[in-house]
């Protein structure tokens, strides 16, 4: 019923950050498992593929998560720990088994692409709607579902090497269909979430395509063994935990 | 007069001729620290972790210096009148390298093997590789006359988690080569005192135990203190096989590691029983420039001491907007010093030489500085010793780091000041022989299965370069194959230029699993 007059109202405020709000509401969990399969797709069509399991527990602005690469073999056991923070940009390291040291990821480094993927090290933080100013820019279909078309714009405490970005937001689940990122007015990096599912009550997309526009590359995430509320510990995302589990 | 006009010299030569990789620059000038080594073994194949490990992983170098109270004649009294007597310094016995025996090496694979296979199931990982490389050298050695070098090497790791509290890690290395770098003897090693790479080594064997804040790890496993790359002077607990001069490797080292944490600080306390020394070249190969000896001299292996007794350390890290650590360390170094004795023969002049490991004392901090633009990181330490044979020195470095697209760069210059001399005839000092040398890299990933990189040391004065350009590519999901090219140039009483006949090709197949 709450849900309900939530949605009408949204509905006929169409309040940008409100919308933003309830999608991040939507997808709040206590803790998130999957496992990812990438294929990077160079401009010649060369097809890469590494697959890596993630761990979040909290989340948006509070969560901390784990990325370990599990292939291929020259990679495996190389993690990534991001600690978000509901004021600032992210704290990240990045462990490195072979040389037994983590290293972190300064802010100024967080444009460039993570492991050879399109995404960058800022695409694997969890976006919290409080770092962002939004505008409502209209309504506009993705893939045939209607969607809210939205700016968000970094407000000041949070470092970003985009100007800002247009997310298109589903009507009926409130899930992210599309973000284009621009620095200034150019395209830098275009995210295409398809293949949603509801896991456990949450509408989740099972594929995301992320293409690098300058590079004209791109990478396809597949998420398989989707699951939501696992019991999880804090400690195991820290460093030590990194180190641990080399 | 004899003796006092010629014994400085002989220290010097023992201390080429024994500490493979050795500045006969350095040896002439005298001065700690004023050879550098460079290192510039990336220890990961991927490109993308390339640009972000250990860009200038610290090589070797050497300060060799004068013996200020030579003396040849029994009955001296000088500072040098104990290493007069090498029956005090050189005890064969302890030359004897402490491993375990060819009987339990098939055991001990075997009982890793059933392991493994009673253990795959949940919680059971693995990874490993076998990479074949080729080393060709275009110029002969004075010393080597070898122009091509093969090596195999295979490494299988392995962890178990039987719970989520407790963890099994394990790694063995298998090896082989062409030019006698590894032991011939099949032998699986622990202690890691060989002076060769023994065929077999347990990498690493460890139990690791876990709850809430607490991690505690024995048996044989890798520590890594510090944050810098160019050198780490507080990463004591990193000894590294300096065989290759330019291509080393870290060194487990069997210790008890209790580490606690708790928000945004780290309280690491180590102890380790006994010393694992850093593997150094071996005097009859090319990294090993052999000094010219007049007439009439000689040297000779007098052997090596190794330290009884436990090494320890502990360090406080903090991570928040910038990260810093303090650290203290009390044992040995790793790296070895040189005693030269010089001997009247019938047949002329031998020079015994030996190494030891002195006591160490380090109190030292690091600290990690993200700005807009650039990371600045420092690194500082000071080492004293009770043994008066040994330095007292500090040595501190400061390196700039920036990632920018597809490109990285590292940048950095380290720097010492000794702070009391001590009688020693000579080091084996990679960490102060880096010193006054400016070092950088530049890599750039060409795709996600490409890379290039390029490295350059020159010498601060100028009288060395060394310069290395390295293609890394991807073949599909296992293979990768490396091709490097290493030029070395300087005025031959330089310690990069001394290596001026050592500039080579490598070339190197992995297939990972």
């Amino acid at each position: 019923m709450s849900r309900t007059i939530i949605f009408v109202l949204l509905f006929l405020q169409q309040d940008p950050r409100q919308i933003v709000e309830e999608a991040q509401r939507r997808t709040t969990s206590q803790s998130q498992r999957y496992e990812g399969t990438l294929e990077v797709i160079d401009a010649k069509s060369k097809i890469s593929e590494k697959r890596w399991q993630y761990d979040r527990i909290g989340s948006h602005g509070s969560s901390k998560s784990v990325l370990r690469f599990t292939a291929p073999a020259e990679v495996k056991g190389v993690a990534l720990l991001v600690m978000n923070h509901p004021d600032r940009s992210s704290d990240q390291w990045m462990w490195t088994p072979a040389i037994n040291r983590e290293r972190r990821i300064a802010l100024q480094d967080r444009s460039t692409r993570f492991f050879g993927t399109d995404f960058s090290f800022e695409d694997l933080e969890e976006r919290d709607t409080n770092q962002f100013d939004y505008t409502l820019l209209g309504e506009e279909p993705v893939d045939g579902a209607s969607c809210w078309k939205i700016e968000s714009k970094p407000k000041q405490t949070k470092v970003s090497q985009y100007t800002h970005s247009i997310l298109w937001v589903r009507k009926d689940n409130y899930a992210v269909g599309q973000i284009d990122n621009y620095n200034k007015e150019q395209l830098v990096r275009h995210a295409k979430y398809s293949d949603i599912r509801n896991v456990q009550g949450i509408w989740t997309a099972h594929q995301i395509e992320m293409r690098d526009v300058k590079r004209n590359s791109r990478t396809i995430l597949k998420i398989d063994k989707l699951q939501y509320n696992l019991p999880m510990k804090d400690d195991a995302f820290t460093l030590q935990a990194l180190r641990r589990e080399s | 007069m004899w003796g006092k006009r010629y014994s400085p010299g002989l220290s010097r030569w023992a201390a080429l001729v024994y500490s493979p990789g050795l500045s006969r620059g350095a040896a002439l000038e005298c001065s700690p620290g004023r050879k550098p080594g460079v290192s510039v073994r990336l220890n990961e194949a991927a490109p993308e972790g390339r640009k972000i490990l250990e860009i200038l992983s610290p090589l070797r170098g050497l300060k060799s210096k004068r013996i200020s109270t030579p003396g040849l004649r029994p009955g001296l009294h000088s500072n040098a009148a104990p290493r007069l007597n090498p029956g005090l310094y050189t005890n064969a016995a302890q030359r004897l390298n402490p491993r375990l025996h060819s009987n339990a090496a098939p055991r001990l694979i075997l009982v890793l093997l059933l392991g493994a296979a009673t253990c795959a199931a949940q919680g059971y990982t693995q990874r490993g590789f076998l990479e074949n490389r080729a080393t060709l050298y275009p110029q002969k050695a004075p010393n080597d006359r070898a122009k091509a070098v093969g090596e195999s090497l295979f490494r299988y790791e392995a962890f178990y988690q039987p719970s989520t509290a407790l963890q099994f890690n394990g790694s063995i290395d298998f090896r082989l080569d062409t030019h006698h770098q590894v032991d011939r003897d099949l032998k699986l090693s622990w202690q890691d005192r060989e002076q060769k790479r023994p065929t077999g080594e347990i990498r690493r064997l460890s139990a690791m135990y876990h709850n809430g804040p607490v991690t505690f790890e024995a048996g044989k496993q890798f520590i890594r203190w510090g944050k810098t790359d160019i050198v780490t002077p507080t990463d004591r607990f990193a000894p590294r096989d300096f065989l290759t001069v330019v291509d080393n490797d870290f060194l487990a080292i069997t210790a008890a590691r209790l580490t606690l944490e708790k928000g945004a600080n780290t309280l690491d306390l180590v102890w380790s029983p006994r010393l694992t020394p850093s593997r150094i070249p071996l005097p009859d190969q090319r990294w090993a420039v052999p000094p010219g000896l007049p007439p009439g001299v000689s040297l000779r292996d007098a052997g090596v001491t190794f330290p009884g007794g436990p090494q320890s350390g502990v360090r406080w890290n903090h991570t928040g907007a910038i990260e810093y650590a303090l650290s203290l360390y009390q044992g040995f170094n790793h790296l070895p010093s040189l005693d030269a004795v010089p001997r009247f023969t019938p047949s002329g002049i031998q020079v015994d030489v030996s190494r030891f490991y002195p006591k160490m004392l380090m109190a030292g901090g690091d600290i990690a500085i993200p700005t807009r633009w650039l990371t600045i990181k420092g690194e500082a330490a000071h080492f004293s010793s009770s043994d008066l044979r040994a330095d007292e020195f500090a040595l501190y470095v400061i390196q700039v780091e920036r990632q920018a697209g597809e490109w990285f760069f590292v940048g950095g210059y380290a720097g010492e000041a000794v702070t009391r001399e001590g009688t020693q005839a000579a080091d084996f000092a990679p960490d102060r022989g880096l010193t006054k040398t400016l070092l950088g890299r530049a890599g750039y990933t060409i795709d996600a299965n490409r890379s290039i990189a390029f490295e350059s040391a020159i010498r601060q004065d100028g009288d060395g370069t060394w310069t290395k350009f390295e293609y890394s590519q991807a073949f599909g999901q296992h293979w990768r194959a490396t091709a490097n090219f290493t030029l070395i140039r300087g005025d031959v009483g330089d310690f990069l230029g001394q290596y001026r006949r050592n500039s080579h090709a490598i070339l190197v197949v992995r297939y990972s699993f």
